[in-house]
């Protein structure tokens, strides 16, 4: 006993503790890196929106055009999300619980919009249904108008949060398996008790973190929209589109008041983002792995 | 309620997991379905539950083939390995759930499904944790929830899949002794899965020993054990040594090419030659409680013989390390080379 307390913890180098010094120098390194590129920008975002005083930044707020494009950017957000989210877990269900040929490619698919470029994905839609596209000639005959109207800025921002919520949720439900959904079968469950008592239950948190993400882009997005959109004031202008009008007129102060509803936005989704990313990890905890007493 | 099982096949992919299965559960019975890993013991279980479909082949529940009803029209209850406990619910949500999913008209009112839940609590000895989340138990308490909550909608038949394979040794054996009693009680026709022999001899009324998809014999736990009815069998339940009528000629008499199989505790040793006794040298001593475990090889080939003999058998013949000592089978029993079915299957020697 002497022997050992004599050591004193200071005594005792450990291989993977670095000196206090070096690990003070690189946190310092981290967060200036983060207050340059993201905390400074997040504050301009405010302070000129601000800076004129609060007057000027509701009156941006109030004007028509700015409200019609938070009202189409809401829309586009209220058919994308549930769209994605009834695709997202079927297609998580389909993945983890099945085993069918074409399983990877139908993942592969899925990733497919985070490879592609919105700018891309918008070009995509405009070939396929814009006036000069494959099917442009059909929708005329049948007065269906998709590109540079609403329904074309919808289905773009389908197309570009399309694997948010299906990504998230397969490795979620793959590693929970089929065991609990078994057992709910043989008890008796039909396919709809085994799903809304079961399933949807065990994945709940996973479910809303991705329509987090999947809103979050859904509101935000600029590309696609912009290349289907046409920018047509008060009709097809979603809120990233009005900022990027508004800054182009050299309206500073009205471009980033509406920009800082956007920068808002992210701060509450951040927010949302960690309060189900702890609820998510405690869930976790109590996944039972067939351990011994 | 019976179980017949009539020439039933799965093939997954290439990969035959039941070859040609034929069997019958007697209602009230309690069988082991026994073999190494990979065996098909787990499929046929699945099979049977309804939660995986065979390619060919019939189910009979109680005379009635029941092909056409799937997982949730078979009243059979399931146990996993794994517990499957629903991790969002209650002990007495979980035991609940079979209950309050009945169609309208079958389902019971609150009382009774209260009065019924507790009655099972009861029964598994958990009623005092019926507000516990499964997370917060052990592994032996969920595993008794678990068949708390297939027990609920009063199955016809009980399948248990590895119930004791996730638990350690000593909840294991608790478990299975519970297992047995409870099954005293309650007499629902039950099949459950294991690879441990131990467990299948000490709990089951008859084991169905399986291997590579066939069945290789079915029998009392008594008779599986003593009188195995293929090499594997031997090799797979109990100990076993092995001697080539090559080299053995004199236990495994004028049989051509012979297996024989002895057993370590049907091995007598002494230090006088007996007509059949081979020569060993004593190469390791372990005693572990009451039987003395001796590792001999035997002369001039070397071959390992393990021998198992009673303290008291020991005490009177003590052997040490490097001695020579004779060897002789008091039981042997034949079977001939690379053939599955014996062929010499009356041929046992007493000597």
């Amino acid at each position: 006993m002497r022997n050992t307390s004599r050591l004193q913890p200071s005594h005792i180098k450990i291989a993977t503790c670095e000196p206090r010094i070096v690990a003070r120098i690189l946190i310092a390194i981290a967060l200036s890196y983060l207050a340059l590129f993201l905390g400074l920008p997040l504050f301009a975002v405010f302070y000129e929106a601000l800076g004129k005083g609060w007057e000027l930044y509701l009156e941006a707020l109030r004007d028509p055009d700015a409200g019609s494009a938070i009202e189409l950017t809401l829309i586009a957000a209220a058919i994308a999300v549930p769209a994605n989210l009834i695709f997202g877990v079927a297609a998580a269900w389909a993945i983890a619980k099945f085993e069918f040929r074409g399983k990877n490619l139908l993942i592969t698919l899925i990733d497919l919009p985070f490879a592609v470029s919105p700018v891309v994905s918008g070009m995509i839609y405009v070939l396929l249904f814009g006036a000069q596209g494959w099917l442009g000639p059909w929708l005329q005959e049948h007065d269906i108008k998709l590109i540079f109207a609403v329904p074309g800025i919808v289905l773009v921002t389908i197309f570009v949060t399309f694997p948010f919520i299906a990504r998230e949720l397969i490795p979620l439900m793959q590693a929970q398996g089929k065991d609990e959904e078994e057992a709910a079968v043989s008890l008796g469950a039909s396919g709809w008790q085994t799903f809304w008592r079961i399933t949807l239950p065990n994945i709940k948190w996973g479910l809303l973190y991705g329509v987090i993400l999947c809103n979050a882009r859904a509101m935000g997005e600029f590309g696609a929209v912009s290349v289907v959109s046409g920018h047509i004031r008060g009709m097809t202008n979603t809120v990233p589109l009005h900022v990027e009008i508004l800054y182009n007129e050299y309206n500073f102060v009205a471009a980033f008041s509406v920009a800082s509803l956007l920068a808002l936005l992210a701060l509450i989704t951040l927010l949302a983002k960690s309060i189900v990313e702890y609820r998510v990890r405690k869930d976790s905890q109590t996944i039972p792995h067939g351990e011994t007493e | 309620m019976s179980i017949t099982i009539q020439n039933l096949n799965k093939q997954f992919g290439n990969f035959t997991a039941l070859n040609n299965i034929n069997l019958e559960v007697e209602s009230g019975e309690l069988v082991a379905l026994l073999g190494p890993s990979g065996c098909g013991k787990t499929t046929l279980l699945r099979i049977i539950g309804g939660l995986e479909v065979q390619n060919s082949g019939n189910i009979l529940f109680h005379g009635q083939n029941i092909a056409h009803r799937n997982a949730r029209e078979r009243s059979v209850g399931f146990v996993f390995q794994h517990y499957a406990l629903f991790r969002h619910m209650t002990l007495f949500e979980n035991v609940a759930f079979g209950l309050r999913v009945k169609p309208k008209k079958e389902r019971h009112n609150e009382t009774e499904i209260k009065r019924r839940v507790h009655e099972l609590l009861q029964l598994v000895q958990l009623d005092w944790l019926a507000d516990r989340y499964p997370a917060q138990l052990s592994g032996g308490q969920r595993q008794r929830v678990a068949l708390a909550r297939a027990l609920a909608v009063e199955p016809q038949i009980l399948l248990l899949d590895e119930p004791f394979g996730a638990l350690d040794t000593k909840v294991r054996k608790e478990l299975r002794r519970w297992l047995r009693r409870l099954h005293d009680e309650l007499h629902v026709t039950s099949v459950f899965v294991t690879h441990d022999q131990e467990e299948a001899l000490e709990v089951a009324d008859r084991i169905v020993v399986m291997n590579k998809g066939e069945i290789e014999q079915v029998g009392s736990p008594d008779e599986v054990y003593a009188n195995p009815g293929s090499p594997f069998v031997y090799e797979f339940i109990g100990n076993v040594n092995l001697f080539h009528s090559r080299t053995h000629a004199l236990w495994t008499q004028q049989h051509g090419d012979a297996i024989a199989y002895v057993r370590p505790h049907d091995i007598e040793i002494s230090s006088d030659p007996h007509p059949s006794s081979l020569t060993a040298i004593v190469k390791q001593i372990r005693a572990i409680g009451p039987t003395v475990r001796l590792e001999t090889a035997t002369l001039p080939d070397g071959e390992i013989v393990e021998i198992e003999l009673s303290r008291e058998r020991f005490n009177a013949t003590p052997v040490s390390v490097g001695d020579k000592v004779f060897i002789h089978p008091r039981h042997i029993r034949l079977f001939e080379e690379k053939k599955k079915n014996p062929e010499f299957s009356a041929n046992e020697h007493h000597s």
